[in-house]
């Protein structure tokens, strides 16, 4: 049920600058829900432009999206769904490294869970690309690892 | 572990700290953790540390049914009846080479299942293969020819970090002397409780597990020579048995009863044959016996809904066996959709996923 509020100390917006110089509004109950920006806001007051470093004009609209649904409790699993329906496992990752520095629980926590979700079934070998990790195993400490998990590949595709 | 790749692209690659990357992890299946312990030794070490065991159950803590059915082939499965209803079958090689035929979950506790198998039991589990072979007690064997009257239960005891099987059993040929003996898995061998209490009949058609609860495991039971039932609860730190009396007016037979864990509630099921229901009783309030309310009466057309409660899912939804299915009740009692099983499906029980290992094994 959303109310939209009329009266102008409830419906105050905070204006946010990204760390590649765009300027986008959010509403102050919802930027209350990213503790960061909250913290920032108590430090700057909230007439200013709130300078987000860390985050670029790519996420941030995003992010909004998802805490205007936020304010007005309509965040389900359907949305949530459609929500990372077009983005890529690289752009989850840049959301959810934005979610971090923003301190963003809630949707920090959804994405985690979505993270893990698309690299349940992927090989070892994506999930050392995704992450930027090195293997440190020797071939030999490798193979023996493998074979006595070999229960944990089956129906893994090797290439993915 | 945390070396910036450098990409040819213009895209940079973006790493994650790891305590971002363990966030993630934590929120895998085991499944998938075990294998990505092949990732890098770092990882191999964050997955096998015991704190991650920890943080992992919390967390995540997938549930599964497991079926087992003894008609030769020997089959173990996991289905998944929360979310879709993917099913594996599990490699039971484990129990090889001993001619198990018979099989009763005796408990389902931190991931592991406690199986007897009437020649021994075991503690398994199913998500990552740690298994031990627990002989059976001094009395469980010595009363084998009485084991459908035994009340076994599995439980755990946080303040040793430890798992204790159970058994209550009395001998029917020395004046139904009762006796309570707990095999620890930290140290590994069976002891007796010395503590004059009575024998507890059960309806020995169909052996009864203990529900493990608030530290403690609970059966239903008729106390020898009152014909009262009650509720027989086994403290697991304390150490100590004592009785919950059931709900007043509470007038059914043993064999129409039983008790189960709905959610975060102790709780009673009620098979009503000639009004065709279950019934379900809930303690509101542990131990406190005027908090027992009747919260749900299940209705299905033609027959009983189930015979027997399985689990609560986590969006609060009932799971039930029937004959040959596996049912799902919402809250309101309706019928949301089933699953058909094995036809000879000998015990079924819900499991959480867990990455623990057990008490003095690695």
């Amino acid at each position: 049920m959303a109310q939209e509020a009329s009266s102008s100390t409830s419906s105050k917006t905070i204006s946010l600058k990204t760390g590649d110089g765009e300027i986008f509004e959010i509403e102050a109950s919802a930027a209350k829900q990213m503790k960061t920006v909250q913290r920032l806001i108590d430090d700057l007051g909230d007439d200013i432009t709130i300078p987000l470093h860390n985050v670029f004009s790519k996420e941030l609209p995003k992010i909004i999206e998802y805490y205007k649904k936020d304010i007005t409790g309509e965040i389900t699993k359907d949305f949530e769904a459609e929500f990372v329906k077009d983005l890529n496992d690289d752009e989850v990752k840049v959301l959810f490294l934005a979610a971090n520095y923003l301190d963003a629980n809630k949707l920090f926590e959804f994405l985690s869970q979505n993270i893990a979700d698309r690299l349940e079934s992927k090989s070892v070998e994506y999930v050392r690309k995704y992450f930027g990790v090195e293997n440190d195993f020797t071939p030999e400490e490798e193979s023996k690892l493998r074979e006595e998990r070999a229960w944990s590949f089956r129906g893994i595709k090797e290439d993915e | 572990m945390k070396k910036k790749k450098k990409e040819k692209t213009m895209q940079m690659v973006i790493n994650l700290p790891s305590e971002l990357i363990i966030e993630i992890l934590l929120r895998l299946p085991v499944k998938s953790l075990t294998r990505f312990k092949s990732v890098c030794k770092s990882w191999f070490s964050i997955i096998s540390h015991s704190n991650f065991a920890n943080s992992h159950f919390q967390i995540t803590a997938a549930t599964h049914i497991l079926t087992i059915s003894a008609t030769s082939p020997l089959k173990f499965q996991s289905i998944d009846f929360e979310i879709n209803h993917h099913s594996v079958l599990l490699n039971h090689n484990f129990l090889l080479p001993r001619p198990y035929s018979y099989f009763q979950i005796k408990g389902s506790c931190r991931g592991f299942i406690c199986l007897y198998c009437y020649i021994d039991i075991w503690i398994w589990n199913p998500s990552n293969g740690i298994h031990k072979q627990i002989p059976l007690s001094p009395l469980g064997s010595e009363l084998l020819e009485y084991h459908l009257r035994h009340l076994y239960g599995f439980g755990y005891d946080p303040s040793r970090d430890d798992y204790m099987v159970v058994l209550l059993s009395y001998d029917p040929r020395a004046n139904f002397s009762s006796h309570l003996e707990f095999f620890s898995l930290r140290d590994n061998m069976w002891n007796e409780i010395e503590d004059t209490h009575s024998a507890y009949l059960t309806d020995f058609g169909n052996p009864r597990a203990g529900s493990f609860f608030n530290g403690a495991i609970h059966w239903v039971a008729e106390r020898y020579g009152s014909s009262v039932n009650v509720i027989v609860v086994f403290d697991l730190m304390e150490r100590k048995l004592f009785e919950m009396p059931l709900p007043d007016g509470f007038d059914h037979d043993l064999e129409d009863f039983g008790l189960w864990i709905f959610g975060e509630f102790l709780s009673l099921w009620v098979k009503d044959y000639p009004n065709n229901t279950i019934e379900i009783w809930v303690m509101k309030e542990y131990k406190l016996h005027s908090s027992w309310t009747k919260t749900l009466v299940i209705c299905a057309n033609g027959g009983i809904p189930f015979y027997k409660p399985v689990c609560r899912t986590k969006s609060g939804d009932i799971i039930g066996k029937d004959h040959y299915r596996l049912v799902k009740y919402n809250d309101k009692g309706q019928l949301l959709e089933y699953l058909h099983i094995d036809r000879y499906v000998d015990d079924l029980a819900m499991y959480t996923e867990s990455l623990f290992s057990l008490p003095g094994e690695l």
